[in-house]
Formats: C-alpha cells, sequence, structure tokens
C-alpha cells in the first residue's frame, strides 16, 4: 500500500506558497515574484529515496473567487457528511471553466486527499476576508496545517495564530528566506503528525535529509581541501627560447607570470564557489547575479583579506611548532629512538621559528629558470611562499560555504559575502591546526601528498567549519 | 599478476578523471543504481564490478596491455633487462680473464657475488621502504609527465625495483652462461688467495659454508679440504706449485653453482616478490584511494531527491507596466470600501464623498456586491462625470473577484463613470510602498478600461 503523503501548499494569491515550497523542495529554480497569480498550474515536488516517494509537495495556484466557490458550495450541500464530495463534485463540473481554473488546480489534489498547508502572510494585519477560502479548506475534510510565513517586516503573526486555530489543526510560524535547516525539519516533522499514516514516511525523510545534510558538508570540506592543496602548489610555467628570454626583462616575466598565476587562483576560487553551490542545491545562484559580489576591496590577494581571513602569528607558531615536530620526530625513528626525542624538539623548534618569523610576511612565489633541453628554458612562478595564504584561502571558502550552506531555496536576492573582524580559525584544535600546517608546508616545498594527508585536512577542514558555523550562530 | 592490478588502478583513475566534470548527483544516482541492481542479484560491488558495469555501455575499449603508461615501464623493463645480460656477460668474462700467468682468484668471484647478493636485498629493502635513490633516473625518463601517470607514481618504488631485478636476474644469467661457455672452451685455473692471514682451513670452512645450499645435491660442486689447500697461490712465487693442474680446474662447478645461487636464485625470487608486493601496493592504493571511498559512499547512501532539479516554472512573471498613478479626485460621487478596506483612519485626508458609502467583497456576500452597486448605480446615473473611489487594501492583492466586481459595474453603471482605485497602506500614516501599489498598477493595465484608474496620495 502507498501511504505516501501528498502536501498541497494552498492560500490568497502572493503570500508566499511558492517560496515555502522552493525551502522546502531546496529548488530555487521555482518562480517566485511579488505578483498575485505568479503560480497559475500545480506543480508537483515529490521527495524521493532511491525513486521511492516518501512525500510530495504540491505548489498551487491562490484562491481568485473563493466567495463564488463558496456559494455554489453552500447551493449543492445538503448537510456537513456531503461537503468533501460536494467540493469534488465543484472540481468535477468546473475543470473547464477558465473563470475557476485557479480552484480548481489547488482544490483538485484536495479531493485526491492531499494535506492541506495554508499559508498566509504575517507580516501583514489579520483579516477576516479570508475566511470564505478557510472556510472551503475545511469543507474539503483534509488533514490542514497552517504556516503563518513573514514576507514584510512587521509582525502581526500572534493575531494570525489565534485566528488560524479556529479552522486549522496546527498552526506553525515559518519564515521561508531565513528558517534554519533544523525547523525546515521541524516543520516536515509537523507534516507527518496531521496523520497517524503520515509520520512514519515523514520521519524517514527527516533522518535522510538530516544524513545528506551531514554529508553534504563533509563533501564540502573534501571542495575545499581539493581547492586549497591545488591553488598552494600552484607553479605558473612559460617555455621560452633563449632568444625570447634575452629580449624580455626579468621584471617583465615576473609580471606576466605573477598575472597569470593570480588569475589562475582566482578561478581555481571560483570554481570551488560553484562546486560547493551545486552542491547545496544553487543552481541559479549565478544566474541570478551575475558573478559574486565582493565588497570593495575585498579580493582574494587584497591586505584587507589578509587581515580578515589571515592567522595571527602566535596560531602560526604554535602550529608551526607542531609540524615541525612530526619532522622531527622521523629522525628519533630513524635512530631507534636513541636521540630520546632530541629531534621532535629541535623539529618543532626550528618549525616554530619559521613561522614567528616568516609568518606575518606577505611572500609571493619567486621566479625561477630552469633549463629544458633542445635550447629552451622554462619560466616557473610558485608555488607560494606565503602560509599566510593559504588561511586567507581557507577562510574565504569556508565563510562561502556558510553562506550558501545556510541560505534557503526561496531567497532571492544577492548572495553578499562580507568580512568578520575575528581570527575564528585559533578556537581550532590543536591536531587539526598541525595536519593543516604540514600540507600547507608540504605544498611550499612542492613534495607530494598522500591520501591520508589529504584526509587529515579534510577532517581538520571539517572542524574548522564547524567552528565557523558555531561562532556564527552564536556568536560570543 | 602486477600487471591486472596496475591496469584496474589506471582505469579507476580515468574514470575518476572523466567523473570530475559530472555533477554530483548524477554520479550518485547512476552509482546507487548501480548497487542496488547488484544487491538485488546477489552480486558484489567491488571496484572491477563497477567499471566493467561502466564498461558495458561503452563498448569495445582499447586492451589494458596497450596502456601507454603500462607500456613505457615495459620499456624500462627491456631496457634494464637488455643492460643486465651484456653487463653480466662483460663482468663474467672480466672475472674469468685468464692469460696462463696467474690464477683466478676465487676470493674476488666470491666478493662480486655477495655484493651483487647485497644489492639484490636492498633493493627490495627500498621498495619496501618507498625509498626512491633512482628518482633522478624516473625524471630523465621523464616518467612524471602530466599524461596521468598520477596513479603509478606512488608505486615508483616498486616498479622502479622490480626493473632492477630484472636487471639483476639478466645479468646473474648472462653471467651463468658466459662462465660455462668459458669453462667449455677455455682452459680455466681457479685459484684462492689473500693477504689476510687465513689458512686452508678458515677457507675451506667459508667455502664449505657457501656451499651448503647445493652440497647434497652435487658433491663436486663443494670443495674438499685437499682442493683447498692445494690450490692456494702467492702472486710473490709467480703462482707455479708442484700442483695437479687438474686441480686448478676442479673449482668450476663451485664457482657455477655460487654465481647460481647467490647471484641467479635470489634475483629470481626477488623478482618474484616484487610483482607480489607491486600487486599489493596496487591493491593497497586502489583500498585506500579516496575516490574508492566517495564510490563507495555514493553505492551505499540512498539517492535524496527532494525535487530541487525539477523547472516547470521558470520564467518570473514579467512585472513592467506602462500606467502610471493618477491624482485622485476632490471629490467622490459614491465611495465602495473593498474587502474590509476603511479609509476613515484619523490622520489620512481623503476625498470628499458626496453620495452613499458602501461595502463590498471580502466577508460580505455576492448578494452584498450586488446591492452595493446597485445603490451606487441609482446615485450616479444622473450625473455627467460620475466619479466613484474604490478603496482597497494595498496589501492584499487584487483577485478576480475584484475583476468580477468591475465587470459588473460596468454593466449597472453609466459607461463614462471614471473608477478611481484606492489602494490603502496598513499604516494609516503612510502612503502604501511602491511595491505594493505596482500590483494594483498591473491589474488596472490588464482591466483594459481607460476608465478604471490607480490614484496615489492616499496617505497623511
Amino acid at each position: 500500500m502507498n501511504t505516501a503523503p501528498t502536501f498541497a501548499v494552498v492560500g490568497h494569491p502572493n503570500k508566499g506558497k511558492s517560496s515555502v515550497v522552493a525551502t522546502l523542495s531546496q529548488n530555487d529554480a521555482i518562480a517566485i515574484a511579488l505578483e498575485p497569480g505568479t503560480t497559475r498550474h500545480r506543480h508537483q515536488y515529490p521527495l524521493t529515496v532511491d525513486g521511492r516517494v516518501l512525500y510530495t509537495l504540491v505548489d498551487t495556484p491562490g484562491f481568485q473567487r473563493p466567495r463564488r466557490v463558496l456559494e455554489w458550495l453552500r447551493a449543492h450541500s445538503l448537510s456537513a457528511s456531503d461537503r468533501a464530495e460536494t467540493v469534488a463534485a465543484f472540481v468535477q463540473q468546473h475543470r473547464d471553466d477558465p473563470r475557476f481554473h485557479d480552484e480548481c488546480e489547488l482544490l483538485s489534489p484536495l479531493t485526491e486527499g492531499a494535506g492541506i498547508i495554508y499559508v498566509v502572510d504575517g507580516s501583514v494585519p489579520y483579516s477576516a476576508e479570508h475566511e470564505a477560502e478557510m472556510t472551503i479548506l475545511r469543507w474539503t475534510g483534509q488533514p490542514s496545517l497552517a504556516l503563518i510565513n513573514s514576507i514584510g517586516g512587521d509582525d502581526y503573526s500572534d493575531t494570525w495564530q489565534a485566528a488560524l486555530g479556529q479552522f486549522f489543526q496546527v498552526v506553525r510560524k515559518f519564515d521561508a528566506v531565513r528558517a534554519t535547516f533544523e525547523q525546515h525539519l521541524t516543520l516536515l516533522n509537523a507534516f507527518g503528525q496531521l496523520e497517524p499514516a503520515w509520520e512514519a514516511p515523514l520521519r524517514e525523510a527527516v533522518g535522510h535529509l538530516s544524513a545528506r545534510r551531514q554529508q553534504q558538508q563533509q563533501h564540502a570540506a573534501a571542495l575545499i581541501a581539493t581547492a586549497l592543496v591545488e591553488m598552494m602548489a600552484w607553479r605558473e610555467q612559460k617555455t621560452l627560447t633563449e632568444s625570447q628570454l634575452a629580449e624580455s626583462s626579468r621584471d617583465a616575466l615576473i609580471e606576466q607570470l605573477r598575472n597569470r598565476w593570480f588569475d589562475h587562483q582566482r578561478r581555481r576560487e571560483q570554481r570551488l564557489r560553484t562546486a560547493v553551490e551545486q552542491l547545496y542545491q544553487h543552481h541559479h545562484l549565478q544566474r541570478q547575479e551575475t558573478e559574486l559580489h565582493w565588497h570593495s576591496g575585498d579580493d582574494l590577494f587584497s591586505e584587507d583579506s589578509r587581515q580578515l581571513w589571515g592567522v595571527s602569528r602566535g596560531y602560526l607558531t604554535t602550529a608551526g611548532f607542531g609540524a615541525g615536530a612530526i619532522g622531527g620526530a622521523g629522525l628519533d625513528a630513524l635512530t631507534l629512538g636513541t636521540s630520546l626525542g632530541t629531534g621532535a624538539l629541535v623539529g618543532g623548534l626550528i618549525g616554530a621559528a619559521g613561522s614567528y618569523f616568516y609568518g606575518d610576511k606577505l611572500q609571493f612565489p619567486a621566479l625561477r629558470l630552469g633549463p629544458l633541453g633542445r635550447g629552451l628554458k622554462t619560466a616557473s612562478f610558485g608555488p607560494v611562499q606565503d602560509r599566510q595564504f593559504g588561511y586567507v584561502v581557507l577562510g574565504r571558502a569556508v565563510h562561502h560555504w556558510f553562506e550558501v550552506s545556510n541560505r534557503n531555496h526561496a531567497g532571492r536576492d544577492q548572495l553578499r559575502l562580507t568580512g568578520t573582524d575575528r581570527h575564528w580559525l585559533e578556537q581550532l584544535d590543536r591536531p587539526s591546526r598541525q595536519s593543516i600546517q604540514r600540507v600547507f608546508e608540504r605544498c611550499r616545498k612542492q613534495q607530494t601528498l598522500d591520501s591520508a594527508a589529504v584526509q587529515n585536512l579534510t577532517a581538520a577542514i571539517g572542524a574548522a567549519m564547524s567552528i565557523y558555523s558555531n561562532w556564527r550562530l552564536n556568536p560570543p | 599478476m602486477p600487471h591486472r592490478a596496475l591496469s584496474l588502478l589506471l582505469t579507476f583513475e580515468d574514470q575518476l578523471r572523466r567523473d570530475e566534470a559530472q555533477s554530483p548527483a548524477f554520479l550518485h544516482r547512476r552509482d546507487r543504481n548501480f548497487a542496488l541492481a547488484r544487491q538485488a542479484e546477489g552480486k558484489t560491488t567491488e571496484v572491477r564490478d563497477w567499471l566493467a558495469h561502466l564498461q558495458r555501455f561503452n563498448g569495445p575499449e582499447s586492451k589494458p596491455a596497450n596502456d601507454r603508461r603500462l607500456i613505457r615501464w615495459q620499456h624500462i623493463n627491456a631496457g634494464f633487462a637488455l643492460l643486465g645480460l651484456l653487463l653480466g656477460s662483460l663482468t663474467m668474462a672480466g672475472l674469468m680473464f685468464y692469460d696462463g700467468r696467474g690464477r683466478i682468484n676465487l676470493t674476488v668471484i666470491i666478493a662480486v657475488v655477495l655484493v651483487q647478493a647485497v644489492l639484490a636485498v636492498f633493493t627490495t629493502v627500498q621498495a619496501l621502504a618507498g625509498w626512491q635513490p633512482w628518482r633522478w633516473l624516473t625524471r630523465q625518463l621523464a616518467l612524471a609527465d602530466a599524461g596521468g601517470t598520477s596513479g603509478l607514481r606512488p608505486l615508483h618504488p616498486q616498479l622502479m625495483a622490480r626493473a632492477a631485478h630484472l636487471g639483476g636476474l639478466c645479468f646473474g644469467l648472462s653471467g651463468l652462461a658466459t662462465l660455462l661457455v668459458l669453462v667449455t672452451v677455455k682452459d680455466l685455473a681457479f685459484g684462492w688467495s689473500t693477504t689476510l692471514n687465513a689458512g686452508a682451513e678458515s677457507f675451506y670452512s667459508l667455502a664449505r659454508a657457501l656451499a651448503w645450499p647445493w652440497h647434497a645435491l652435487w658433491a663436486e660442486a663443494a670443495p674438499t679440504l685437499e682442493l683447498v689447500s692445494q690450490t692456494r697461490f702467492y702472486r710473490a712465487t709467480g703462482g707455479y706449485h708442484h700442483t695437479d693442474p687438474q686441480l686448478w680446474g676442479a673449482w668450476w662447478p663451485f664457482v657455477t653453482m655460487l654465481w647460481f645461487a647467490y647471484v641467479v636464485v635470489p634475483r629470481l625470487l626477488l623478482l618474484w616478490f616484487a610483482g607480489g608486493h607491486l600487486h599489493y601496493r596496487a591493491g593497497q592504493l586502489l583500498q585506500r584511494h579516496p575516490g574508492r571511498m566517495a564510490l563507495y559512499e555514493r553505492m551505499a547512501t540512498p539517492t535524496l531527491d527532494t525535487g530541487s532539479t525539477r523547472e516547470e516554472v521558470t520564467t518570473a512573471p514579467d512585472l513592467a507596466t506602462a500606467t502610471r498613478l493618477r491624482p485622485r479626485p476632490a471629490t467622490c460621487h459614491a465611495v465602495v470600501l473593498w474587502a474590509g478596506a476603511d479609509p476613515r483612519s484619523p490622520g489620512r485626508a481623503l476625498p470628499d464623498s458626496q453620495g452613499p458609502v458602501v461595502s463590498a467583497g471580502g466577508a460580505a456576500s455576492l448578494a452584498d456586491d450586488h446591492h452595493a452597486l446597485q445603490a451606487v448605480a441609482r446615485h450616479v446615473h444622473p450625473l455627467a462625470h460620475p466619479e466613484v473611489g474604490l478603496f482597497t487594501r494595498a496589501w492584499e492583492p487584487p483577485t478576480a473577484e475584484l475583476a468580477d466586481f468591475l465587470e459588473q459595474a460596468r454593466t449597472l453603471w453609466p459607461k463614462h463613470t471614471r473608477i478611481n482605485l484606492m489602494p490603502l497602506a496598513a499604516d494609516p500614516s503612510t502612503p502604501p510602498p511602491p511595491h505594493q501599489l505596482a500590483q494594483w498598477l498591473r491589474f488596472a493595465e490588464r482591466q483594459r478600461d481607460p476608465g478604471v484608474i490607480i490614484c496615489a496620495g492616499v496617505g497623511p
């Protein structure tokens, strides 16, 4: 027996029905506009797991002639027991009548057994004028829930809540644009409470959505780790003949390669952002805005970025000590422990000193020339020698991830990425700091990374993301 | 065996590279479908099965043996083998150089053999430890090119060790062959000599120890104390002794077996071991491959579709309108309050009303609407230029009910009646915001009735 419930999102025109559906179905392709009648036909958005439908949301047009419908219903009903049947008869009779197209579209799923999700705008005053449509919905006899969505800045939700309670089983507040993911899940659980048979599929859906949320964070950490390694290790190369080398000045060559190196890093960061947005199903984010907007001066390579996203000297020193100590411990292992840990200590001190003295200097990669054979030379620029560069990239990537992962699919405003004023990474635990620092060092020295190092980096970035998220959601 | 493991690893990495451009949702759906189908059939979901599944839809492919990355290593192996053959022959010819004036010193041969054995062991140790003392050579051979050798790069120590053992084996075999040819075609005289104060007993003990592996199989190949005692020579004496000349040649079985047991056999065994180690490491790399973990996660995780990819409605409506706000009339001959709109709040500046004020829409019944229309009609019929004010709530979007009301008004009221729609803001102290007025302007435009206008300025 198929127990997958269907929920028809209904209401007065222009009260945010499509916004609610967009957020719950995580679909940013649904047209949302401050215009009544944007939705003229019902659209179904099933949630499926391995092709099995757990529930279906139906976006419907708003009521256009509720009083005329109610008049017809009253004229054709004898008692309360035939009301649902009368609503079905209305739909049957007016299916081809253009005057009642919208009503038939929104009532059809209800006559087929769908639950009612009635959406009102809590930012405008309550009005008894909506009671005709609420009465029609009550006539369908279907389980019902009212959602108080807030489109504007004012709040009349208390009066709405009191009034809606008379018509609907459950009343919930839900801001389709600003609701958190946890509120999203709570709402789905509330849908499951409307009918005993609907509880299990909704609970299962919530479980899958929660699990996917965690996987998305892990995947985002892996995407950031891959991009970070590539950017830290990137070398811009150019092959030149001896005559070309003689003709061009060293400064011009450095300038040319540096610009190409910068362009590559910017493009790579954009690719990372696109991948994270796709991961969170924001397929239309870039189309809504020609490109991600950054505040003036907030470019990847600006000193402002460095101030915002770089880490302190103390952070670098402790992370550098850890990374150096791990290298030194290798010497101890070679001497079968006879050095009594001296290698680890010396390595740690060297790492810490290097980080302390060079950590706050904005070092860019230098030009290197090398023979290639057959009269050719290769000029290379990179990888970046500045450890802070990695932290700048990481900070911006984590910030972007947070904004995207906490953005609802009903949002149509520009994604604005602004800076913060705290070095949140300093809350990161020591092993994670060391994992990050070690990878940066290996990239800087052009050493290959094994899969374990990349996995450690991914785990450390995952920890950094959790810390950043916690810091943003629970500011000190 | 290692060739299969390497092919599998490379094919897997190639597939991952092709998958890079695919959307995560597609990959998840594809791999989850594969896993579910295999599980339903009670079959395994190993990487090999997965690749075979993908290949089945692509038609025949080039054989793994034709992979140019593996061919390159086959060339390296062949190069090492040829070099080993050449060097083995030359080395043995050098060791067996005998012009009749001296003896071929067994001490030197034993030292060379032992060095060979040590080198073979060292090659295996470096492969086990993952060292790459020959990294410069791999760079010279351009193995670290951008042609997708990343899968093989971590295996370079094992691949190089295998090539080295193959070269060593060829070295040993060609040396052995050279030795046998020389023994056959030349009259060789072996002896032993050392500066150290070692007696024949010591050398005998050493030779017996070295001959231990084969002494039971070939007794002639294990020297006797007499042979050892009789074949010692000193350069100072010019090498002349009263020794039976046949004894100088009696060492050849020992030398042959020494070379075979300590040069050829170790290389053979270690070559076999290197192949197994390479196979093991390739399998281990595949097991720990991040792409494999991601693949298994996709296979194990149910595909979840929230309806996020459905794009039935992608185009937002055209919100442009040519209709403009008009000034409100100074006087209205009748006023209709639509759907609960009430302009009689303190602080609102309203036009004077010289006629009836009626309510319609919203909570009123359709009969009430009809009565209101008739009341207004009675009042405005005698007028030359009737002006009717229709107040609405600006925040409630205009619906078809209002359109119906206006349509009825046109049939009941004089044709030239101007209907002034005046949206009211929720806050009486402010005018309606532009986005609320815009929906009323577009509504008036849709009516295609020049007598229906939207008036501005119903505020303080």
